[in-house]
């Protein structure tokens, strides 16, 4: 609307904003990349992408997590809370049921399948507070974090969770696929070779995981009726009410589905580093919703794409990765992410056609 | 929340026309829940803990709350506003290092240790309205929400106090510094002495825990920051404003105040306060403190303030609400240790209360 208005009084430089409006976190994040290949000795090489999305698998599907619940106009503080108690269930589970002699293969779908059943469960309890008994989103959340803190460390009573089988190590650093250049290549298994021989690993396979359920998360919020929901439900209530959607259950949706991709993440945790930790999703709160904002979703709901949220991730990610292999301590890093939060959201408001 | 409104309705069972909830008792009940609360906390675990019900006891937990409290003041502040403040955790951390870190230089550069702390603590405060300044020129000028604001800052003031530290405590500061952060305004000690701000001379170190020491600095300090807080908020012009501004901020510019400008002054104040609290924990541990992301101060401190009574959506709070907030949370930690049970109940605990609290804030959306 906004946009139109300009057009007719000065189109070329409407034009331009516009496109800028568009593009900006894409030139952003590929000037961000230019700058580490040159400052941080080792980032220009194919192995960087594999390494910054193998480290950011946890924040990729929290950020996930984040968006369904800010496109609503909620916030979800307890996905870190809940990534650490699947993490903690996740092991334990896995563990036990190794340990009861069930087949590794069948103790990890079996455990990982009962994880995300319970992990959905404080999603359930959100939505039912948020959805139901208009606790605000903020408050709800919070509790749900302080009860997800409280069980988990009562499962581990202070200490670390630990047990998975040899299998979930396996596949948790390992990758789809390997190739020795003159011995042939092999699928999620390393091929026998001698010591010392270059096998090229490529893609791990948590980052698989992670981009089939963007995909499926990328379908569900632009091309079905339920995310066309989730969005009406977050640009204005009343109206997505009157319009016949089920507001309510749509919210208890998307809120047990936060808490499932937090499970998720949490798996994806306990098989990368085999344990489970009570904080282990602490300092990601400001990753997991900066990534959405800088993104461009609106805090106030009705707006945020999958594909933007993506690049928010990656904008995290690269700049994580780049500052390690600088040899800058990460506590820049929070600063930087601060700053950049900050700064997307300050030119969210202030290009065309974004006035929200 | 039904089991308090039952049995209080047999106290008043004349009340008319709407039942209890409508009621003058029903009301004062759910005005002051939290104060109830804790009072049923107390009698609870006295009889739970051994030796909870004891004046040290006591003091030893207003005494390790004296960051919290603080940081709940700030909170209160911002959220009757509307708003929300995430940074205030992490700035208080920022100016715990600081401060220690501005301290380390001015004894390197031969002061006498007074000037040292002085220097060192005042320095730490006025920086520490820096990032309340920012938090709040992007939240007025640049209209960007103020969750968003100062999670940004959330990560600018963690970051930059790791820097500082370089991820280890502060240590190495005067030693003065724990002695008046940690004294105490009367030593007795039955039939020998009473003496204040210090056993008398010459008192041996060894039977220090002999003498009853009574009335912590911390406390005395941390009353009256949040006296002189409650008095501004309740009584004065600053207040009347801040409280508008919460109910309407339509409302609020048509009757002539200056919002943004007073917006930029209680994200100000709120960073303040958190440095005051950051800067006294170097007094009180003698170390400058970073802020770790499991302390969740800046959280911790919006669950105190919502169970003290405010509302998020802003135009209700009460710093001594707050406090008793924060004490909730404090004696539900202490006494359950001391009764025994696993501490992590605490966290769920906290879960349970808030969500009790914005049904109250629900059901009687006019008390203020």
């Amino acid at each position: 609307m906004e946009a139109a208005g300009v057009a007719g009084v000065e189109p070329t430089r409407a034009r331009v904003l516009s496109l800028l409006a568009e593009r900006w976190l894409f030139a952003f994040l590929a000037l961000e990349t230019l700058y580490f290949c040159f400052a941080a000795e080792g980032f220009a090489n194919p192995n960087s992408l594999q390494i910054l999305l193998f480290y950011g698998v946890e924040i990729f599907l929290l950020a996930m997590a984040e968006l369904f619940v800010i496109v609503t106009g909620g916030i979800d503080l307890s996905v870190g809370y809940v990534l650490g108690l699947a993490s903690i269930v996740g092991t334990k589970l896995i563990g036990a049921l190794a340990g009861a002699g069930v087949p590794p293969a069948a103790a990890l779908a079996l455990g990982a399948a009962l994880t995300l059943a319970v992990g959905i469960l404080p999603g359930l309890v959100n939505g039912w507070l948020v959805a139901y008994l208009d606790v605000p989103p903020f408050i709800a959340t919070f509790s749900m974090l302080g009860v997800c803190h409280g069980v988990s460390e009562l499962i581990i009573e202070g200490v670390y969770a630990m047990g998975l089988p040899p299998l979930a190590a396996e596949l948790g650093s390992g990758h789809l696929l390997y190739y020795a250049p003159g011995a042939g290549m092999s699928f999620l298994a390393r091929p026998e070779v001698e010591r010392g021989t270059e096998v090229w690993e490529i893609v791990p396979n948590v980052v698989v995981l992670a981009a089939v359920v963007i995909a499926a998360l990328w379908f569900a919020l632009s091309r079905t009726r339920f995310g066309r929901h989730v969005y009406a439900v977050g640009g204005n209530r009343d109206a997505a009410l009157r319009a016949g959607i089920p507001v309510r259950r749509r919210l208890l949706a998307v809120y047990a589905l936060s808490a499932g991709l937090a499970s998720l993440a949490g798996l994806a945790y306990a098989l990368k580093y085999v344990s489970g930790k009570a904080d282990a999703g602490a300092g990601s709160l400001l990753d997991s919703i900066a990534a959405v904002m800088i993104g461009g979703a609106s805090m106030f709901g009705g707006s945020g794409t999958v594909g933007r949220t993506v690049a928010g991730c990656l904008v995290i990610a690269v700049l994580e990765l780049g500052l390690r292999m600088r040899g800058t301590p990460t506590f820049d890093k929070y600063v930087l992410v601060g700053v950049i939060l900050v700064g997307a959201v300050v030119i969210e408001r202030w290009l065309p056609g974004k006035g929200r | 929340m039904n089991e308090g409104a039952t049995t209080a309705a047999e106290l008043a069972p004349g009340s008319r026309g709407g039942g209890f909830l409508e009621s003058r008792a029903g009301r004062a009940l759910a005005r002051n829940w939290s104060a109830w609360f804790l009072l049923l906390l107390l009698v609870t675990f006295s009889f739970t803990g051994r030796n909870f019900l004891s004046i040290g006891n006591f003091q030893h937990v207003v005494h390790l709350q004296t960051l919290p409290l603080l940081l709940a003041a700030a909170e209160t502040l911002v959220i009757v506003t509307g708003g929300i403040d995430l940074s205030i955790g992490f700035v208080a951390g920022l100016a715990s290092v600081t401060a220690a870190k501005l301290m380390q230089l001015l004894a390197a550069a031969g002061l006498p240790a007074g000037a040292v702390i002085a220097l060192g603590a005042a320095g730490a405060l006025v920086l520490s309205l820096l990032p309340g300044l920012v938090n709040g020129l992007v939240i007025t000028r640049f209209r960007v929400p103020p969750f968003i604001a100062t999670l940004g800052m959330w990560g600018i003031a963690n970051g930059l106090a790791l820097k500082l530290s370089e991820g280890f405590p502060v240590a190495g500061l005067p030693g003065a510094l724990p002695r008046l952060g940690n004294g105490y305004v009367v030593y007795l000690l039955p039939g020998e002495f009473l003496s204040f701000l210090g056993p008398p001379a010459g008192f041996p170190e060894g039977r220090i825990r002999e003498v009853w020491r009574l009335v912590p600095f911390s406390l005395v300090f941390v009353a009256a920051v949040l006296a002189a807080l409650a008095f501004v908020l309740r009584r004065g012009r600053f207040g009347r404003h801040t409280y508008a501004i919460g109910g309407s901020v339509d409302a609020a510019l048509r009757a002539g105040i200056d919002v943004r400008r007073h917006l930029v002054w209680i994200y100000v104040l709120a960073s303040g306060l958190a440095g005051l609290a950051g800067v006294f924990n170097v007094f009180q541990t003698g170390i400058g403190n970073y802020t770790t992301f499991s302390a969740m101060y800046e959280l911790f401190a919006v669950a105190a303030v919502v169970i003290g009574g405010a509302s998020l959506s802003g135009g209700k709070g009460r710093v001594l609400g707050s406090a008793v907030g924060v004490l909730v949370l404090a004696f539900l930690q202490n006494g359950l240790a001391i009764s025994g049970v696993q501490p992590f109940y605490r966290y769920i605990a906290v879960g349970v209360l808030l969500v009790i609290a914005v049904v109250i804030d629900k059901l009687f959306p006019d008390l203020r």
